[in-house]
């Protein structure tokens, strides 16, 4: 990394520039680059679904296949106990997960960041309060909430996506909140200040652009515990039971007596599909943290 | 909950505390299971290894328990008046004979003499009566059986080995209100008496628990076992082990492992998938009983009160019998019969399942409803309900949509998978079916306020009907106060009524029959109860540690009798001659490590995971 090149560019020539580098850097790690192509082919895998994966493959009404089959021609994977292709279902299965990981995500980052970003910025009791409730759902067993709220709000995706978010934003905040604490300590903030800054302005314009790198960091890594969450709650039956995801396929699988009856590719694929996934998130998440903060240069 | 009926489900309630339960259930799997049960089998004397229901015991206070788990030890601990033989007729137990009045409303049972309690006490009539007394006069005893003995206007011992009972109208059942497991247990008035006051806090849990019966339960372990030893003087024949021990299994396939590597002899009911994977094994005996119980949709067609007030918030077109009839019709019960249980069920259509054929009713040829989409669509079309835009008709009358809640419990695969093929048929019929999934508590309490459209629901019943019947009165329909009512679905038919009566005062069992008969026809027509399946009920034993557990012969499709197993199995098995004690891991073995690890990694990641968020410390 080589501060020194952008020096006499314009305005908006550094963000270009910073983000090239960061590609640079970034290709330089190759099990970053293993991860997102893992992300990439799973991506397009979910997206390009619907163009050879219908309701003729999914709906149990319509399917013929042979139930619970091993491998057989026609079925690389196997099939369910209705006899769908567990091929297919898994690469169904990738849209609803995925979406669940990305929007709890989302959720959580903003929700975080906004937190975290207010009670930085407002130290006094704004900034108490804050911080108290954020303990307070640190303090909170997450699973045995993320169920309870799960089964209050309704099962289905929704649900699931809000209870993994009311769940995990709290590390978000804290990690905010003490980036911003920093960012707020030097100088050039103060200066902002007695220019006349508004609070408004320097969150916005000042702190947020120097937390979000954080804040991108933590968001990879978000998606892949989101992930899992999913996973995890589906599998307890806190899902829509006629949808497909890999959590749910998981329940089915187990509940059936998939275990007992040796249906090996019943229970692997979507249990390989999650590991492979968040497997990818996580190293994505951690180049990128190498990339970019600036300690772990070098290690 | 009645005589001998149990709602099974309601007894799956434990089996869904989830996550630790699951987790557990791995582990167990993978780790020693049963390590109570292998410590005394290591011994010279003989245990009976049996799994536990999956309800577990709720309570070992036989007047407020409700579960199957603890049926099954009062089954084993404590007497009942009859016995029931291979055919559900009620036979002698502490009774050795009893006569009716001409009148019909005296009953006189013959109890037995010389019987002690299991700390020598004399067992007598007096005890009897206590009990029954008991039951009949206070609210809190009468919490798991009151509506057995509502009927009865005294119970006395003249002396002890004589009981009356009198009953106030005619009672055709009253030899099955106190049987083993489905019926009232008698406990010692000696052990009681004093418990009487504060009966709704008495645990009775000094062991070993004084009782009388095959058993005597000398220790339990919540979530985990319960420990027997054998009566040798029982009075109906000496069970063949020293020691039983019903072992607690969270997951079945847990359960499954520990009976392949020889910590378990007897499993009662195992799923489908299972079933078929343990036919292959030739150590173990496969059995399937002849289903003693009913799945299928239940349909809230019009939910009010005994005095006719509508409560709850179900869908006002479900009152119309086109409606029902068109989802009666889109439903393909062979279809469920094939994939859902895998073909090991008897498509139904009659209200009583088949283990008591003195019951069964088929609709007469011709009078059954098919499996017909285009049928279903046509009486729909032609009934005014027109289809909107999104393919969802609507009902002419409220201008409602029809879409309609499908309420499953959370805890049952064979719901679960009904509820796929249920809405693919209805979606065809342009009936839009939204699935909750809930806790069997979260749906009772739904159901008794009448806030559903449609319910997955499921009962078993012993030999007796009334009760099975029963829930299908006016009488079971709630107050106004939205107390008292064990209605199944708001069900309330004068004629029904009329023959629920009658088929109670008739004697004459073909007569009985007969009225239980149009009764069936009734609901039948109706089209508020409809029946899927009697799935059969599929058991497992290890041939070289156990015989004799299973009680009968099959017939000629290998389908054996309704299995009294907490009574007459457990009784009547005998260790096996040639024991081996080697037993081998098979080969799904490898793939239940595989799939251990799989569920490892998704839960214990996902706790991780969760955790994690939660562990976060300040990062600069």
């Amino acid at each position: 990394m080589s501060a020194a090149t952008n020096a006499p560019a314009a305005l908006d020539v550094p963000r270009h520039h910073a983000f090239s580098r960061f590609c640079r850097a970034f290709a330089k790690r190759p099990a970053g680059l293993a991860g997102l192509g893992l992300l990439v082919a799973f991506g397009v895998l979910a997206l390009v679904a619907p163009l050879f994966i219908g309701d003729d493959q999914l709906n149990v009404i319509k399917v013929d296949g042979p139930q619970l089959s091993p491998p057989v021609d026609g079925y690389p994977l196997g099939t369910d106990q209705a006899g769908r292709s567990v091929l297919l279902l898994v690469i169904w299965g990738s849209r609803e997960s995925l979406s669940i990981g990305l929007i709890a995500t989302a959720l959580t980052v903003v929700l975080g960041s906004a937190v975290g970003l207010l009670a930085g910025h407002y130290q006094g009791w704004i900034g108490k309060i804050l911080m108290h409730v954020t303990d307070w759902f640190i303090a909170l067993p997450s699973l045995p909430l993320a169920i309870s709220l799960s089964a209050v709000l309704g099962q289905g995706a929704a649900s699931i996506t809000i209870a993994i978010a009311v769940t995990s934003w709290t590390a978000t905040a804290r990690l905010v909140r003490a980036q911003t604490l920093a960012v707020e300590a030097r100088p050039f903030i103060e200066r902002a200040k007695v220019l006349g800054a508004g609070n408004t302005q320097i969150m916005i314009r000042h702190v947020l652009p120097n937390v979000m790198p954080l804040i991108l960091v933590s968001s990879t890594l978000t998606v892949a515990s989101a992930i899992l969450s999913e996973a995890t709650l589906t599998f307890l039956g806190l899902g829509d039971p006629t949808s497909v995801t890999w959590g749910s396929m998981l329940q089915a699988a187990f509940l059936g007596g998939a275990v007992t009856a040796g249906a090996w590719w019943y229970l692997m694929p979507p249990g390989i599909a999650i590991l492979i996934v968040v497997l990818g998130f996580t190293l994505v998440g951690r180049a990128v943290e190498h990339v970019l903060n600036p300690r772990m240069v070098g290690r | 909950m009645g005589t001998g009926n149990s709602r099974h489900k309601l007894a799956a309630l434990a089996a869904c505390a989830l996550s630790g339960s699951l987790l557990a259930g791995t582990a167990l799997a993978a780790g020693p299971a049963a390590s109570a049960a292998s410590a005394s089998a290591a011994s010279q004397e003989t245990t009976l290894r049996v799994k536990m229901s999956g309800s577990g015991v709720d309570t070992l206070n036989p007047f407020l328990a409700f579960f199957d788990g603890a049926y099954d030890v009062f089954a084993a601990i404590y007497p009942t008046l009859n016995s029931l033989d291979e055919t559900g007729k009620p036979g002698p137990y502490l009774a050795d004979s009893w006569t009716q009045s001409d009148d019909k409303l005296t009953w006189t049972f013959k109890i037995r003499d010389g019987l002690k309690w299991s700390d020598g006490t004399p067992l007598t009539a007096e005890d009897a009566a206590w009990t029954l007394n008991l039951i009949t006069t206070d609210a809190v005893a009468g919490t798991a059986n009151g509506s057995l003995v509502s009927n009865f206007e005294s119970v006395t011992a003249p002396d002890a080995t004589t009981l009356v009972i009198k009953t106030k109208e005619p009672q055709a059942n009253v030899t099955y209100v106190s049987v083993p497991r489905s019926g009232i247990p008698i406990v010692p008035k000696h052990i009681w008496e004093s418990q009487a006051e504060h009966l709704k806090d008495y645990k009775n849990d000094t062991f070993p628990v004084v009782g009388y019966g095959p058993w005597t339960l000398t220790d339990y372990k919540p979530e985990q076992y319960a420990k027997f030893d054998a009566n040798k003087d029982f009075i109906l024949g000496k069970p063949g082990f020293d020691h039983m021990v019903q072992q607690s299994f969270k997951s079945v396939d847990a359960a499954v492992a520990a009976l392949r590597s020889g910590q378990l002899d007897y499993i009662n009911g195992v799923n489908p998938t299972q079933f078929k994977a343990l036919q292959a094994d030739k150590s173990l005996l496969t059995i399937q009983e002849v289903g003693n119980g009913w799945t299928g949709l239940e349909i809230n067609y019009n939910a009010r009160t005994r005095t006719g007030k509508k409560i709850g918030t179900g869908h006002p077109a479900l009152g119309d019998p086109v409606l029902r009839h068109a989802i009666a019709l889109a439903t393909d019960r062979q279809t469920l019969v094939n994939k859902v249980r895998d073909g090991l069920a008897v498509v139904g259509a009659g209200y009583l399942p088949p283990a008591w054929p003195q019951w069964v009713w088929k609709p007469a040829p011709g009078e059954e409803t098919p499996f017909d989409l285009d049928q279903a669509n046509k009486i729909l079309d032609d009934a005014g309900y027109t289809k909107g835009g999104d393919g969802v008709r609507v009902d002419p009358k409220s201008g409602k949509p029809l879409e309609l809640r499908l309420g499953i419990h959370s805890d049952d695969t064979d719901d679960a998978g009904i509820s796929n093929y249920l809405k693919g048929w209805l979606e065809t019929i342009g009936v839009k079916l939204k699935i909750q999934t809930l806790s069997m508590s979260a749906l009772n309490s739904d159901l008794a306020k009448g806030d559903w459209d449609l319910l997955m629901d499921g009962w078993t019943t012993g030999p007796d009907p009334t009760f099975l019947l029963g829930i299908q009165t006016c009488a079971a329909l709630p107050k106004d106060d939205g107390t008292a009512g064990n209605t199944d679905s708001f069900f309330c038919d004068k004629d029904y009524d009329e023959l629920f009566k009658k088929q109670l005062t008739t004697f004459d069992l073909d007569e009985r029959a007969k009225t239980v008969g149009e009764m069936q026809s009734i609901l039948y027509k109706a089209d508020v109860n409809q029946m899927h399946f009697n799935a059969n009920h599929l058991d497992v034993v290890r041939t070289d540690t156990v015989t004799g557990v299973i009680i009968g012969q099959p017939d000629a499709q290998g389908m054996y009798p309704a299995q009294s197993y907490a009574f007459w199995g457990y009784l009547k098995a005998t260790p096996a001659t040639a024991k081996v004690t080697a037993a081998k891991e098979e080969s799904g073995g490898s793939a239940l490590w595989i799939g251990g690890a799989v569920l490892l990694v998704v839960l214990v990641g996902g706790g991780i995971a969760l955790k994690r968020r939660s562990g976060a410390d300040d990062r600069e």
